[in-house]
Parts: structure tokens; sequence; C-alpha cells
């Protein structure tokens, strides 16, 4: 891997860690507002993002980087104050992780692309779960 | 003058003018022209599949049960085959790209039933095969390949959830 290169995987890659920061924020905000089976839901994409979290962070500290902070608070995108708001919250975020994993799709390094190809159909899997629909480019900008 | 010039220095007129040697024949087709092609083509057997089992009315379920549930789904692998054809840009010259109806010429004239496990089987197929594709192409295609293995990642959900025989 060329230094050029390497630049460009830590930073998609730090932009995958911050959107799973965000995503981790955000499911505490919204299993305030859930009950029951969504309760549990999100408690199990919470405990994914904190998974996915970890292994981003890993692999950054050995491309010798320093993984991203997570913020101490989020702005929200819209009011959160019902189990309604709280399943469009967890839409969105898993629609920027999504978002962020395609950046690094396009790294020149064959494992990370396949890392984020992958870890992108898991959030778009959530993101169905959470909005009741698919999408047919999920996290890509299609004109 | 300058054919002398050509000569006296050695050098052929293909190594001073850039672009394709006129001489050389049709170029070769890129990796990425190839590899679409064949997304391609596996994109139109999936949407092949759909219509074959939202036009059945042998299964289990309603048929309109089936249908609400296949068409979204349809719909969205016929934006995706939009979307790979826009990006193929072939030579003029070239073979048509093997397509799904190419292909069906040859297949069994017996109309084969297609269940919603063998949707999800296709869909489980088609995202991975497209994961398998990333490594080779350049990043914008990789991205518009990991977009859709993701969308059809989310097809398999659905058809899982879904008892429509």
């Amino acid at each position: 891997m060329t230094a050029s290169t390497a630049v460009s995987a830590v930073s998609a890659l730090q932009a995958a860690l911050a959107a799973e920061n965000a995503a981790i924020f955000g499911y505490g905000v919204a299993g305030a507002h859930l009950t029951g089976s969504s309760l549990a839901a999100a408690e199990q994409d919470w405990t994914t993002h904190q998974e996915a979290r970890d292994a981003l962070t890993v692999v950054i500290r050995r491309l010798g980087a320093a993984p991203v902070a997570a913020q101490a608070f989020y702005q929200l995108p819209f009011p959160v104050h019902d189990a309604t708001s709280a399943t469009a919250l967890a839409a969105y975020l898993e629609d920027g992780v999504t978002s962020a994993y395609l950046g690094l799709v396009a790294v020149s390094d064959q494992r990370l692309r396949r890392f984020g190809a992958l870890a992108m159909q898991g959030a778009a899997q959530r993101a169905a779960f959470w909005s009741g629909s698919t999408q047919a480019f999920p996290g890509l900008s299609v004109p | 003058m300058l054919p002398l010039l050509l000569a006296t220095t050695g050098c052929r007129s293909s190594s001073l003018f850039a672009g394709p040697d006129p001489l050389a024949g049709r170029p070769p087709l890129r990796h990425d022209v190839l590899t679409l092609q064949a997304v391609i083509a596996a994109e139109e057997n999936l949407i092949s599949l759909y219509e074959a089992a939202i036009n059945d009315d042998s299964g289990t379920a309603p048929q309109d049960a089936r249908s609400r549930t296949l068409t979204p789904l349809l719909a969205q692998h016929e934006q995706h085959l939009a979307q790979l054809r826009a990006r193929l840009i072939e030579p003029p010259g070239q073979p048509a790209s093997p397509s799904a109806s190419a292909a069906g010429s040859s297949a069994s004239p017996r109309p084969v039933r297609v269940t919603t496990a063998r949707l999800r089987a296709a869909e489980r197929a088609s995202a991975a095969g497209l994961v398998q594709r990333l490594a080779t192409v350049e990043p914008a295609l990789a991205q518009l390949f990991a977009s859709i293995a993701a969308s059809d990642a989310t097809h398999v959900t659905v058809l899982a959830e879904k008892a429509l025989g």
C-alpha cells in the first residue's frame, strides 16, 4: 500500500468510525422512546454498532493513525419525542452508516472494499427494518 | 520532410503519435466492460425470475399478495439495470452484450415455478457475486456494485419475512 492510498483508506475508515459513533449516540436516544420488540431490536443494533466501532478502531490503529473520538453530543436531525420519531431516527442513522461505508468501497485495498461492502449490507438491512421499506441504491446518490 | 525525419531517427509512427493504431484492428474490451456485461446479464436474469414469480398463479399465496410484495422489488431491480446499462460504453462494432433473453432462448420451454425461496437464493447469490467483483473494478463502479449488493441483501430479508410459496 502506498502512502497516498493509505491516507485515503484511513480517511474512509475514520468517516465510517464517525458514523458508528453517531449511531451509538443516536440509538441511545431512540431507545429511550421504544418499548417491547422495538426496544430489543434497538439494543441489538446498538451493540452491533459498538462492535463495529471497536473493529474500526483496531484497523485504524494498525494503519498508524489515531481513531477519531466520539463527540459528547450529536445534533439530532429532527426532534425525537415518541416511538415514531425514534424509529425514524434509527432508519436515518443506518442510512448515514451505509453512506459512510460506501467511501470504504472506493479505496484501493481489496480487503477494505469487501469489509465496507458487507458493512453496507448490514446497515441497509437495519435501515429497511426501521423504515419498513427497501431502497434501490442504499448509501449511493443516484440521479 | 517528415518521413525522412522519421526514418533518420528510427521512430515508428505509432510511437510518435498518441492514440490507437488504426492498423491494429478492434481494441480488446476493457475489463470493466466485460465485468459490467456479466453483471447486466445477471441482473436481467434476476428480473426474469421476478417476472415469472409475479405472473405465476400456481402458488399457495394469493397472486395479489405475491404481486404486492414482489413488484416493488422488481422495480428496484429495473433501476439497478438502468444504472448498470448507463455505465456501459461499448466500442462501436462490438457484439451485443450477453443478455437474459439470449440465454433464455436455449432454456426449456416449460415454465419453471419460481418460489420465494428461489428468489431469495438468487438475491443472495447476486449480492455475493457483486461483492466478489468489487476488487477488480474502478472505484465508482465498485460503489455502484456495493450499493446494489446492499439492496439485494435487503430483498433477501423481505423475502424471508414473507411466506408467498
